[in-house]
């Protein structure tokens, strides 16, 4: 965007890069000390005062043996799932994410500066130092966490039981150094690439930012505070030391997803999902498309809402339709069927019908809905394309070929791009309600969430194992949108999702 | 701007964390007026308001207190239930073991009574009796006083008497004289179907998969309703002798006969998506239900018959009578806990105190105010407005045999009653339901048993339902299919914590 | 539109007749059969099963709905609330919101999407959410706690974005800009304007979500005051069928309702008012090809 500012003078560029060059090495020699420390075979907590505190946690012999003197952050996570420390084990968690995400961008800092100096970069190093201070934050937050928990720890239980090691004190001090280095190093070079920081921005676009606050509101009431809740994933609930202080099972809830038919399950709930997205996108189009052809406008109107309709059915109520429709010896079709002459069909006993009929209520019920975003689509198009296009003697054909599918593109793309981070979820009233607790289908028409509904329900108080399936769909999908918004950026960020 | 929020994020979720832990448990200062949030389920009474006035005067002038029904609604509410012990919304609840008060109880949901009891509820501690409170015991601990008023639920067949008599069939007593009465109505009246069934509704249950297969049980004089879980089985008389059922032959047997009934048409071959429809016995579709059928059942189907088909009569049986085994519902079954967490213990207690020993309380609460919303008449009950009509804060929980006041319905009820009192009588255990003051812990084997509800679902369903072709093959089939999901575990489980518990309570 | 007719575009409008025809009678078709079921008397339909036509016609359902009709009125209330609020209110800050991510000008739109996009792949599950509501911000019981969790939803902000990167060329922002326009006014008097079939379109998805929700009024009413329209129906024959379960545990008094033609009737008297109110909107996605016409 600010193609200027390869007008620099060359010749200065070139004196401040070999000056600053040696800099920026000093700057990856601590991401690269940083990233040492990380290593588990650090010490970041230290038990010193062991028996007496093995003694306030109340643990047995047996127990305390498996349990080591000096802790990592990595092996902490398995002290406190062997010591059953609940609210250790909350923080141990945090910490762990943290820690995660400092080698995460410690790493990217290496990966983004060879990337940049391999060809002609579009800002320089600005990237690296971005993603370089994100590991600075990050690595500094999880020594100061670490130090925290210590001092809570030695709070709650009374007494000196931890001490801080020699990592955490390191990593406090070299991601400090790191950030107030980069942080200089990067004003220099905005100030030679002329791309402003965040309060700059802020005080350009401040209406912006403005615009955006009952948003950010929104969304941390609604949806990133109670995010803390995925830790449950990781414990056995119970109501004396309720949410954030039950003791810490590690991946016990997770077992499941080892046991289970669990790749039967994945394919089930991804092929249904493809078809519904695709299919169900191509067909409202191609609707869409009929309808914004149709000239006299009252009929244009009335098939419109008629589509539209089945989306007010509830799946309760399609159930009882359907059962009175595929039902053995009284249901419809059976009935047709039999006065042509023919043999009954046992619907609800042969697996293979169903796929049919779930996509193609699914498709009922949806088309409708989802159409009205293509037909504002198309009647935002101006009408002057077509006319042009008319002049030019295309026929209706062409109209729709080159004018009406081309501009309905990113509108398609988005929504299919959107709905690839839920594949491993969704529909459950869908099969919930057609199938209900039909074994006999289970094996065309079981998906994941339909599962997991029937573990939760027998075992009525694992609160962690449906957080834990949950967080199974959200990995998988984040997974998957992360690698094909990068797909379609590099191709055509006009089409990516963020 | 990322780093600050996200630093932000945090700290908040820190704090949200600080926020979510209960508050510490307070002592209770009497002079502190305390507002008990009594949840219950189901729907609010619309006269709600002007009946937890009547209360709350007489509660605030006694104990500075003051109650508020708080309703699950039926909608969602076992999902609600637990949430509002979660959020710990609640000083009051109701419990029962439909809504997992043993698994509950063990988690801590519920607050230990023994000495708040002693303290503060010494009447209703000597009113329930010892026996009665142990059944609530769980891992040796109080959390929940029952109801006081002794009822029977036992499963049974209910049927149309009318029709048995029509074709002269013998009463569906025995699996034989069942198939003859099914078959003979069929035979006779060819369009008229036998039964309604469904999969087993209750997932948590790991006994039946399809719910006709409850019939089974006026053939074996079992410990508990369908048997032990995973397939296991102990006889009535003998708890502790454990024995399998689903790789006996009996279970095979069993099999051959569903698929013989499944055969001759007794139930629809689209059953097992079928939606349960109770409705259906009532308007005629069927001529008998089977499966969750209990005295209180009978009663209210033969109200209807007699309302809109006075030509019909509804009939009952239920299978302990064949059988011999017959008990009480459990005192789990309808109960009141003090939640966890709640600021006013001592008050709960004295709160419920008062409402289960004092008769003109009790009334208020049960029924609402006299003259306005109900009047006794004959020693009956008369509801006067359709605004609080019996019971309608659902607090079975507080029923008391000595001031319940009966309906109409009652007398017919308390026959039934009579009848299976001197059955139970008669048993090795009089009046003692064994299996249901039974919680089985199965945090160690939850996997194997999710895994073996889901074999049971897609295995003994079909088998119970009679749709298969091959019955030898399915058994076997099945059998392979739970051994792989893990049922060793969860029956060694099971035993060890079955056979502790009959040895404890001498249950030999 | 397209009054020049040549011969090649016969074949295409009997097939655009024909498809959208048997399309029609199929979405329309289970309606009627849910209007005229909801008219039969149950047991009727118990025996039976359903049919185009209403048979032994009666009105019971209906009355067995309405019989308190305080009640009704009440949820019908609060259900046009919510939907005035949670619609009006929600467009407000979800256009807000989309705009700034089109802003191409706008350094963090792709890290505000991001954020955005994160919360439909991540949850903390139903437990802290509820908690967030009740116990830290306290709202149980209130209408607020009921509207507010819908208000945005980040499908629809996406959505809107696509129609403003769609209906605003950045070459109108631009010159915009150079007159000495500012955001405030760029958003008012050009995207605003001409996001007619967007807002529609985001609008309706907003209102029917409020619409039939029943899900929050479940969660968080304490009262019957709060319930919306679809959570009181739907409670209505959910209490039968629960009691009706539970009567197989414990010796209750059970309130029987027909529920067969209740649910349908429910279903009639849910979605008639959107039906009636539907045209109103619809102008703006399917008759603004004229609308383009005169604007173009």
């Amino acid at each position: 965007m600010y193609q200027q500012n390869a007008s620099a003078p060359s010749g200065r560029r070139e004196t401040v890069r070999r000056t600053k060059r040696n800099r920026i090495y000093c700057l990856g020699l601590c991401a690269l000390l940083i990233l040492m420390l990380f290593m588990p075979v650090f010490s970041w907590i230290r038990a010193v005062n062991t028996e007496e505190l093995y003694g306030v946690m109340n643990l047995k012999a047996s127990v305390v043996k498996k349990l080591t003197a000096d802790h990592s952050v990595l092996t902490f996570l398995s002290f406190v799932e062997t010591s059953k420390q609940g609210v250790l084990g909350f923080w141990a968690f945090l910490l762990l994410i943290v820690s995660a995400a400092a080698i995460v961008f410690c790493l990217l800092t290496f990966a983004v500066y060879l990337r940049g100096s391999g060809r002609q970069a579009e800002k320089g190093m600005l990237r690296t130092f971005s993603v370089f201070q994100k590991g600075m934050c990050f690595s500094f937050l999880a020594a100061a966490g670490t130090v925290g928990l210590i001092l809570y720890a030695n709070a709650h239980y009374g007494m000196t039981g931890f001490l801080p090691g020699f990592a955490p004190c390191a990593v406090l001090a070299l991601s400090a150094a790191g950030y107030a280095v980069s942080k200089r190093l990067e004003k220099e070079e905005r100030i030679l690439y002329r791309e402003h920081g965040f309060l700059r921005e802020l005080r350009k676009n401040w209406v912006l930012f403005l615009f955006l606050v009952p948003c950010f509101v929104f969304f941390l009431i609604n949806n990133y505070l109670p995010m803390t809740g995925i830790y449950f994933a990781f414990t056995q609930f119970n109501f004396r030391d309720h949410l954030f202080a039950s003791p810490f099972v590690g991946f016990k809830n997770f077992e499941f997803l080892v046991r289970s038919e669990i790749l039967h399950l994945t394919q089930n709930t991804i092929l249904y999902n493809i078809v519904f997205i695709v299919v169900g996108n191509v067909l409202q189009i191609f609707f869409a498309i009929l309808i914004s052809h149709v000239t006299n406008r009252y009929l244009r109107k009335t098939s419109q809402t008629m589509i539209f309709m089945p989306y007010f059915v509830s799946y309760v109520i399609l159930r009882v339709l359907v059962f009175n429709m595929f039902e053995y010896e009284v249901g419809l079709v059976n009935s047709f069927v039999t006065s042509l002459g023919m043999e009954r069909i046992d619907f609800y006993n042969t697996p293979h019908y169903w796929p049919w009929l779930i996509t193609f209520f699914y498709l009922w019920k949806n088309i409708g809905y989802g159409m009205v975003v293509y037909l504002a689509t198309i009647t935002g198009i101006s009408t002057e394309f077509y006319e042009a296009a008319q002049i030019d003697g295309a026929n209706i054909y062409q109209q729709i070929r080159y004018i009406t599918i081309p501009l309905l593109k990113p509108t398609f793309i988005i929504l299919l791009l959107y709905a690839l981070g839920g594949i491993m979820k969704g529909q459950f009233e869908l099969f919930y309600q057609l199938i209900g607790n039909n074994g006999m289908l289970f094996n065309a028409t079981d998906i994941f969430d339909t599962y997991v509904y029937r573990i939760t329900t027998t075992q009525p108080l694992s609160m962690g194992l449906g957080t834990a399936a949950g967080l199974f769909q959200s990995l998988f999908g984040f997974v998957l949108i992360m690698v094909t918004n990068m797909c379609i950026k590099f191709k055509n960020p006009e089409y990516a999702l963020f | 701007m990322k780093h600050l929020k996200k630093t932000l994020s945090i700290l908040l979720a820190l704090a949200l964390c600080l926020a979510l832990v209960p508050a510490a448990f307070a002592a209770d200062d009497m002079a502190e007026e305390a507002n008990l949030v009594f949840y219950v389920m189901g729907d609010a009474p619309q006269d709600e308001q002007m009946v937890e006035e009547a209360i709350n005067a007489i509660l605030k002038e006694k104990f500075n207190a003051t109650v508020d029904f708080q309703f699950s609604t039926w909608t969602d509410f076992s999902l609600k239930y637990n949430n509002q012990l979660t959020s710990g919304g609640a000083d009051l609840i109701y419990i029962a073991n439909w809504l997992n008060y043993g698994l509950l109880a063990r988690a801590g949901a519920f607050l230990e009574l023994d000495d708040l009891l002693n303290e503060y509820a010494p009447e209703l501690r000597a009113l329930a009796g010892e026996d009665m409170l142990n059944m609530c015991r769980v891992e040796g601990e109080l959390y929940a006083v029952p109801a006081l008023w002794p009822e029977y639920v036992p499963l049974g067949i209910k049927y149309r008497e009318d029709l048995r008599a029509k074709y002269d069939l013998p009463y569906p007593d025995s699996i034989e004289n069942i198939e003859a009465y099914f078959a003979g109505v069929k035979a006779n009246e060819p369009d008229q179907p036998i039964l309604r069934c469904t999969t087993s509704e209750s997932a948590s249950s790991l006994f039946v998969a399809f719910d006709a297969a409850t019939i089974l049980n006026i053939k074996y004089p079992w410990s508990g309703n369908n048997g032990l879980p995973y397939g296991l089985a102990s006889n009535y008389d003998t708890p502790d002798q454990v024995y399998d059922y689903w790789f006996s032959d009996d279970f095979t047997e069993d099999m051959k006969l569903m698929k013989k009934w499944a055969d001759m048409g007794f139930w629809s071959k689209s059953a097992l998506s079928d939606s349960n429809d109770s409705e259906a016995y009532d308007n005629g579709l069927c001529i008998a239900e089977v499966a969750g059928m209990n005295p209180n059942k009978q009663i209210s189907s033969a109200n209807n018959f007699a309302k809109d088909h006075p030509e019909w009569e509804s009939a009952y049986i239920a299978y302990g009578e064949v059988t011999g085994v017959m008990y009480p519902g459990h005192a789990t079954q309808n109960g009141t806990a003090i939640v966890r967490g709640t600021k006013y213990p001592e008050r709960c207690a004295m709160v419920l105190n008062y409402m289960m020993t004092n008769e003109e309380m009790n009334d208020l609460v049960q029924y609402g105010i006299k003259g306005v919303h109900y009047d006794v008449v004959d020693g009956v009950y008369q509801n006067l407005s359709e605004n609080f009509r019996y019971e309608n804060f659902n607090t079975w929980n507080l029923r008391v045999n000595e001031y319940k006041l009966p309906q109409e319905s009652d007398v017919a009820l308390q026959a039934m009653f009579d009848k299976y009192n001197e059955i139970a009588q008669k048993s090795k255990f009089p009046n003692v339901n064994i299996y249901g003051g039974f919680t089985e812990d199965y945090t160690e084997y939850e996997f194997q048993r999710t895994a073996v509800s889901n074999v049971m679902r897609q295995y003994l369903a079909p088998l119970q339902a009679g749709l298969v072709d091959d019955v030898d093959a399915a058994v076997a089939e099945f059998r392979q299919k739970v051994t792989e999901a893990g049922l060793q575990e969860c029956r060694d489980g099971f035993t060890e914590q079955w056979l502790d518990y009959c040895t404890e309570y001498g249950y030999q | 539109m397209n009054k020049i007719k040549d011969r090649s575009t016969i074949p295409f409008h009997i097939v655009k007749a024909v498809l959208l025809t048997l399309l029609s009678i199929l979405c329309v078709l289970p309606f009627v059969v849910i209007i005229s079921g909801s008219l039969t008397d149950n047991l009727t339909i118990l025996r039976d099963g359903f049919s185009i036509l209403p048979r032994n016609l009666t009105a019971e359902a209906y009355r067995t709905i309405f019989r308190s009709p305080a009640g009704i009125i009440q949820a019908y209330k609060m259900n046009f609330y919510y939907t005035f609020m949670g619609t009006a209110l929600g467009l407000l800050v979800i256009t807000l919101t989309a705009y700034v991510i089109s802003r191409k000008d706008f350094k963090y739109r792709n890290h505000v999407s991001f954020l955005i996009y994160f919360t439909t792949i991540f949850g903390g599950g139903m437990i802290p959410w509820y908690m967030m509501y009740t116990n830290v911000l306290n709202l149980r019981g209130t209408t607020l706690a009921i509207w507010f969790p819908a208000l945005m939803s980040p499908f629809l902000v996406i959505l809107m974005r696509t129609f403003i990167t769609g209906s605003v060329p950045d070459a109108v922002v631009e010159s915009a800009k150079i007159d000495g326009a500012g955001h405030w006014t760029i958003f008012w008097k050009i995207v605003l304007p001409v996001l007619g079939p967007g807002l529609a379109t985001v609008g309706l998805f907003q209102a029917l979500g409020y619409w039939n929700d029943w899900y929050r009024s479940s969660m968080f009413s304490t009262s019957s005051e709060t319930w919306s329209l679809q959570f009181y129906l739907y409670d209505m024959v959910n209490s039968t069928l629960a009691m009706r379960q539970m009567a197989q545990n414990v010796n209750i008094n059970t309130a029987e309702l027909p529920t067969q033609t209740v649910k349908l009737a429910m279903a009639v008297v849910a979605t008639g008012p959107v039906l009636l109110f539907y045209p109103f909107v619809q102008r703006y996605f399917v008759e603004g090809i004229t609308i383009g016409a005169v604007k173009g």
